[in-house]
């Protein structure tokens, strides 16, 4: 009885530990994705010397 | 399967036409390799807390992004202090790109820190110090990022928003101590999220989070200070375009 | 020196220009007491939640008719290019930071003893502990104007000044209004040496950004 419980307490808390995964590092990545595809979109309205990392 | 889709992103800007760098690509490329390892070890190789059960996997991710949102948050108010005492734009920058990149982290935290809470206390949210003083946190880099975008000339919004930006920490200390007086006044201490004792794998794990979310941090203030740069150059040169062309007008009739 | 003559030429001027115009007076204090009816309204009367919340209410009631009294201390600057004249004037800038934040004082102070009145008749609360509520008093508004006036530099001459004032100020004054509060529950419930630390929190409060203050209003007042 005690051991289902805690089986089906383990179990419950798997989609929380799923969604905050995937949740964080979706966010890093749509945010990186998104920076970049700005940085590449104004990138062409600079001139390279201006972009000094290049 | 989401750090997959952020490696094709992050290992792909090297072009010339882009935020990149060497320095960058190579930076990325550890990032993701962190991050993998991150994932190896916090879902799959460290155990389950004896008290918080799987839940504790959540710390990984949940106390790495609390740290670096306060990390972006020094980084503002150092920004600021530096442009408003040298005027750098340089450092104006920097405060800018941290702010943004420290609201993100700040979304994380609250975020993770709500879904591990419902497992947890039952409930989505309670009025627990850290927690509380975190959605306040993210409301004073709103406050921040709202002044940095206003629609005004480089100076006035670089100027006031540093005024936001220098004001950033002392704020954050102030809010964290009155919120902590008032919750610790009303009830018995509140409810520690990180767990009593950390060892082994469980602490490796946590170890993981904090150089690979450190990464990721450094990744993006880099990139956002460029993309930043670039956007004052364009709207600099948006002005000067515009000059010249009503010059230009001036002459012909 | 020259600072603070300054501050008084400045405070005489708003408090002279509100006492003229009487907005204040005809549009803020009746808001002050419409907030005070309209808790009443949304909490029922006649279960003693109004006594039992009346520090909370008594605070947030400050906050919002002060934030109103707040936008038009710097409307009265964005019109008609006074900041301009105001630049000009060779006012040293932390003579005019503390001269409006002066001025926003008093007003608050004027709301603050009226809707206190109010507190006491429309809500019944009994009132004790004077000492504390006082020192709470002075320290809270001194806290609210100081910030107030510097957020509201930087939200003035902006289309989006209205909204972005209470976007900026409301969260930093969150340590205000759970310090005011708190001072104010202690004061009523007869344990007055609760409060006291929450009076030092402000008054650190009001220290830091009276030197922020003195020392940002000059590249404030500089641009543009």
């Amino acid at each position: 009885m005690s051991n289902a419980l805690i089986l089906a307490e383990a179990t419950g808390t798997w989609p929380y530990v799923a969604a905050s995964w995937a949740l964080v590092l979706g966010g890093m990545g749509a945010y990186a994705l998104v920076t970049v595809v700005r940085g590449r979109r104004l990138s062409k309205k600079v001139p390279s010397e201006k972009r000094r990392w290049s | 399967m989401t750090t997959e889709t952020a490696g094709s992103v992050e290992t792909s800007d090297s072009g010339p036409t882009s935020t990149g760098s060497r320095t960058t690509m190579i930076l990325g490329i550890v990032t993701l390799i962190a991050l993998g390892v991150l994932v190896l070890f916090g879902l799959i190789l460290s155990p389950a807390d004896e008290n918080q059960g799987e839940a504790v996997r959540i710390m990984y991710v949940h106390v790495p992004s609390a740290t670096l949102s306060y990390v972006g948050c020094f980084l503002t108010t150092i920004g600021s202090v530096v442009y408003l005492w040298r005027k750098s734009q340089w450092w104006e920058l920097v405060a800018y790109a941290g702010a943004e990149v420290a609201a993100l982290f700040t979304a994380f935290t609250l975020v993770t820190g709500m879904l591990w809470g419902r497992p947890t206390w039952g409930v989505f949210w309670v009025w627990d110090a850290r927690l509380t003083s975190e959605a306040m946190l993210m409301l004073l880099l709103l406050g921040y990022l709202a002044v940095r975008r206003l629609a005004a000339d480089y100076e006035v919004r670089a100027k006031r928003a540093a005024i936001v930006g220098l004001l950033l920490v002392p704020n954050v200390f102030i809010v964290r101590q009155s919120v902590q007086w008032w919750r610790t006044l009303h009830q018995t201490p509140t409810l520690s999220l990180s767990g009593a004792e950390i060892q082994g794998l469980m602490l490796f794990s946590l170890f993981t989070g904090f150089i690979a979310f450190t990464l990721a941090f450094i990744w993006m203030v880099i990139h956002r200070f460029r993309v930043a740069w670039l956007e004052e150059q364009v709207d600099a040169e948006g002005l000067d375009a515009a000059i010249a062309e009503r010059r230009a007008e001036g002459v012909i009739s | 020196m020259i600072m603070l003559s300054d501050a008084w030429l400045i405070a005489r001027k708003d408090l002279k220009l509100e006492l003229r115009s009487r907005v204040a007076l005809n549009q803020v204090i009746p808001f002050a007491i419409l907030v005070l009816v309209l808790f009443a309204f949304a909490l029922d009367p006649d279960r003693g939640l109004l006594e039992k919340a009346t520090p909370g209410l008594y605070w947030v009631a400050v906050l919002f008719s002060g934030l109103l009294a707040m936008q038009r201390s710097f409307s009265v600057e964005a019109a008609d290019g006074v900041t301009d004249a105001l630049r000009l004037s060779g006012l040293a800038p932390a003579g005019i930071y503390l001269g409006k934040t002066l001025s926003v004082a008093v007003q608050l102070l004027v709301l603050e003893v009226l809707l206190g009145v109010g507190v006491a008749v429309l809500y019944g609360t009994s009132i004790t502990g004077w000492l504390l509520l006082i020192a709470t008093i002075v320290v809270a508004t001194a806290a609210i104007s100081t910030a107030g006036t510097l957020f509201g530099v930087v939200a003035a001459g902006l289309r989006v000044r209205e909204t972005l004032l209470p976007l900026l100020l409301l969260p930093v004054l969150a340590p205000v209004l759970i310090g005011s509060t708190r001072a104010f529950e202690a004061a009523l419930s007869g344990t007055p040496s609760e409060g006291w630390p929450w009076v030092g929190l402000m008054s650190v409060f009001a220290a830091v950004y009276v030197v922020a203050g003195i020392f940002g209003f000059g590249p404030l007042m500089e641009e543009s």
